[in-house]
């Protein structure tokens, strides 16, 4: 060794006199105020963060700060379940406290609501990003996705989703009225793990056999011989979004969870800077329960999956998780309402990805007049076939069984049409 | 004792310093060496058993080292236990040589110590490791059954954590380890190691009519063996610094000072017992935990003999069977006794004959496998 200590070690307590003990310096924790505000250094205006612009800009003097940080990726670091995070976690989550803070600005004192992470002064105007103590460092969103998309590249694609089905009405598009979309970070756990299963069922297998009735009459049956299968089954989840708060609608977050992790950068207040975001209300606990819910019920359909047919009874699989690790992030979303006669939806855009979700107005008569069209073949050709039954008694039970086909279909399409109605006016 | 910045050899005083009489003493057959009591300076040799001892004279001079031990570790096994140590050796061997049973091992036991450097030394290194700390993760494990739904159980599994740490050390180290016999390693294979925990310091009655074998490593060629022991022991040190729960991958750079080199004497029995060619076949047991060892083989002729026993009966009853046979023509009925008889002499013999032998060569082939 040429020089001691190498760089990045600092001494650590040594627990044997004449043995020195030198560790690497930890990560220096940027020293963060609590409340970290954001003043333009030219000329003192409040500076936000511009999402076109991908980093803090002064709408007073145009001066621009680059983004602070490059992205990690899916090398953002990740954390295991340990008993102390588990217990630290269980004991009192982050950000339930609620903060009054002072604008240093104006003076102004204004109560922060819980879970809220920054602040715009409603008296001077200025930009605040809350940064509170977390129990545990990790417990602190660590990591983010960066807004990608702005609001009037979101408005275009709210405007296109709204036209984009046959079931809303058809000047949706036209006539509705779009309120100002708010740029907000929605918390997510991001769960990782591998499954290992092994499993056994009885799998029923179709055979074709012939006997003989009673009066001796040869005759075909298919019967079902069921089986013994067993196999093992693995699977990898990498990244698993489940959602961290309890205030937006979990339907709708659930169909805007294209996040690509790709783009994760280390957090830095700067990037709130203006704009909304949320703390987790969803705990670890909770949302690690919630995903190993979906990944048993994924692992549970590899391993049904594996059975030699479809047909499966006395299902029984163990599980066992491994390599289980989290992260807490930030992702970008846009809120939004619009009105159209007189009814307001919520809408809600991924500020990554551009995926919009949301509620739409269904028109149902135009509804009910599609499942009407999807079932009448099937009506009118049995109304034929009866008909026929009587007048031309060989063709009738031919159309009879068309009529039956055509109508098992187009009920299938009706329910399907009747489901994803309804499904547009969820939240 | 020599006191240096390199391990030097020693220049050995008499061995009067032991506090008792000895005489230095070679076996001229196998060349072990010894400090032996007067009375015991001309016995046979209780390595080998093959030739008598005869007196270094002015050879002695030319030992590496004959300085009085610092430690020694007192013989511990209990008669229970070497008797049943003994019996075991001695007991299922088919055809077992004649001499070698319980009572002639336990009548030529000979106590013998066994050298094992110890060495002292100041250490100053830096070193660089990866320490280990315990924590524990949870996990699940879960049970799905139709009509049972999920079944979860919470499980803890334990993890080891690896962490970088250098430093710089400076210490003391006394009585590290290090061979002082050339054939050290094979006589800790077959005898198993000493527990150093109950060492104690020499004294001169520590030998009583004990042979001590003297060392035929010199410090120098011992030292290469001695620094994985101080780099074992200053890791150990290191971890417990760190206050960690595991290290690896311990490297460092020492500079060893003020070395002294003194000996463990080991507690070992040494017997013998006689094979075929009455040549001695030597056993030795750990004077502290009673393990055995030595060539344990079936006699070939004691194999022979029983097989040309039986040899002999197989032929007798052949002749026998033969001549019933005879005496058939005239009364019928024993023709056919006299034909059992040969039959059963004939493959009787031949198995009953081979049998000893192949029971003792397969015996002997295999402690050969298991001795190498």
């Amino acid at each position: 060794m040429t020089e001691f200590p190498p760089a990045g070690f600092v001494p650590t307590p040594s627990a044997i006199p004449g043995i020195e003990v030198y560790m690497p310096a930890p990560v220096e924790a940027t020293a963060q105020p609590e409340v970290a505000e954001f003043k333009c250094p030219q000329c003192q205006a409040t500076t936000a963060y511009s999402v076109s612009d991908g980093g803090l800009r002064c709408s007073h003097c145009g001066y621009y700060e680059p983004p602070p940080k490059s992205i990690v990726g899916k090398g953002a670091e990740e954390f295991e379940f340990t008993v102390a995070t588990m217990e630290v976690a269980a004991a009192r989550g982050w950000g339930e406290a609620r903060k009054e803070i002072a604008c240093q600005n104006c003076s102004a004192r204004t109560t922060l609501p819980a879970g809220e992470l920054t602040h715009t002064c409603p008296f001077c105007g200025s930009n605040r990003v809350v940064q509170q103590d977390a129990p545990q460092d990790n417990l602190r969103p660590r990591f983010l996705i960066p807004f990608q998309i702005t609001d009037a590249v979101c408005t275009q694609y709210v405007r296109a989703w709204l036209g984009s089905s046959w079931m809303t009405p058809k000047s949706l598009r036209d006539l509705a009225s779009m309120a100002r979309f708010s740029a907000i970070y929605v918390p997510f756990w991001t769960l990782d793990a591998l499954t290992e299963a092994d499993w056994k069922a009885e799998v029923g297998h179709q055979k074709t056999e012939s006997y003989r009735d009673s009066k001796g009459n040869r005759h075909t049956r298919t019967v079902t011989v069921w089986r013994w299968e067993s196999g093992h089954a693995q699977r990898v989840f990498d990244d698993l979004l489940v959602s961290g708060t309890t205030r937006l609608s979990n339907v709708l977050l659930k169909r805007l969870k294209d996040y690509r992790t790709a783009q994760l950068t280390p957090y830095d207040p700067k990037y709130l800077a203006g704009l909304m975001a949320q703390a987790y209300d969803v705990p670890l606990q909770a949302a690690w329960a919630a995903g190993r819910e979906e990944m048993r019920a994924q692992t549970r359909e590899t391993c049904r999956g594996q059975a030699s047919t479809s047909q499966i009874r006395n299902f029984s699989m163990s599980l066992n998780f491994q390599d289980e690790s989290w992260r807490y992030i930030l992702a970008p979303l846009y809120v939004s309402t619009y009105k159209y006669e007189d009814a307001t939806y919520q809408v809600m855009v991924n500020g990554q990805t551009g995926t919009v979700a949301g509620q739409r107005p269904v028109d149902w008569p135009k509804v009910w007049l599609a499942i009407a069209a999807m079932v009448a073949p099937g009506v009118l050709l049995g109304l034929l076939g009866l008909l026929l039954l009587v007048g031309v008694p060989p063709a009738g039970p031919i159309v009879l069984i068309v009529a039956l086909v055509a109508l098992v279909a187009g009920g299938a399409f009706a329910v399907g049409t009747y489901g994803k109605a309804k499904e547009m006016g969820d939240v | 004792m020599s006191d240096s910045t390199v391990p030097q050899e020693s220049n050995p005083p008499a061995p009067s310093a032991w506090g008792v009489a000895l005489e230095s003493v070679r076996c001229p057959h196998c060349d072990w060496r010894y400090f032996a009591p007067p009375d015991k300076a001309d016995i046979r040799c209780p390595h080998c058993f093959q030739a008598d001892l005869t007196p270094l004279g002015e050879a002695a001079a030319q030992l590496p080292y004959r300085l009085p031990p610092e430690q020694w570790l007192p013989f511990a096994v209990d008669a229970a236990t070497l008797n049943l140590s003994v019996e075991t050796f001695a007991g299922g061997i088919p055809y077992a040589p004649r001499d070698l049973n319980g009572d002639a091992l336990r009548a030529r036991v000979q106590p013998l110590y066994l050298p094992l450097w110890l060495v002292d030394g100041n250490v100053t290194a830096e070193w660089s490791a990866e320490v280990g700390f315990n924590y524990q993760v949870v996990s699940h494990r879960e049970r799905y059954a139709d009509g049972g739904g999920w079944r979860t159980e919470e499980i803890h599994k334990d993890q080891v954590r690896w962490e970088s740490r250098v430093g710089r050390l400076e210490r003391h180290y006394d009585n590290v380890v290090a061979p002082a016999l050339e054939d050290h390693p094979a006589l800790e294979r077959a005898l198993g190691t000493y527990p150093l925990t109950n060492v104690r310091p020499y004294a001169a009655n520590a030998l009583s009519d004990a042979l001590v074998r003297l060392p035929d490593r010199a410090p120098s060629a011992a030292w290469p063996d001695a620094t994985p022991n101080f780099q074992a022991a200053a890791a150990e040190e290191c971890r417990q610094a760190a206050q960690s729960d595991h290290i690896q991958k311990f490297r460092w750079s020492p500079k060893y000072t003020q070395t002294n080199w003194t000996l463990l004497l080991l507690p070992v029995y040494a017997s013998y017992y006689l094979d075929d060619e009455s040549a001695p076949q030597p056993v030795l047991i750990n004077g502290l935990t009673g393990k055995i060892t030595g060539a344990r083989r079936a006699s070939m002729q004691r194999a022979q003999r029983a097989a040309l026993i039986t040899a002999i009966v197989a032929v007798v009853l052949f002749a026998l069977g033969l001549l019933l046979g005879i005496l058939g023509i005239a009364a019928p009925p024993l023709l056919v006794f006299g034909i059992l008889l040969a039959i059963v002499a004939f493959g009787g013999g031949a198995v009953g004959a081979l049998l000893p032998i192949v029971r003792a060569s397969r015996f002997n082939r295999k402690q050969e496998v298991e001795g190498r």
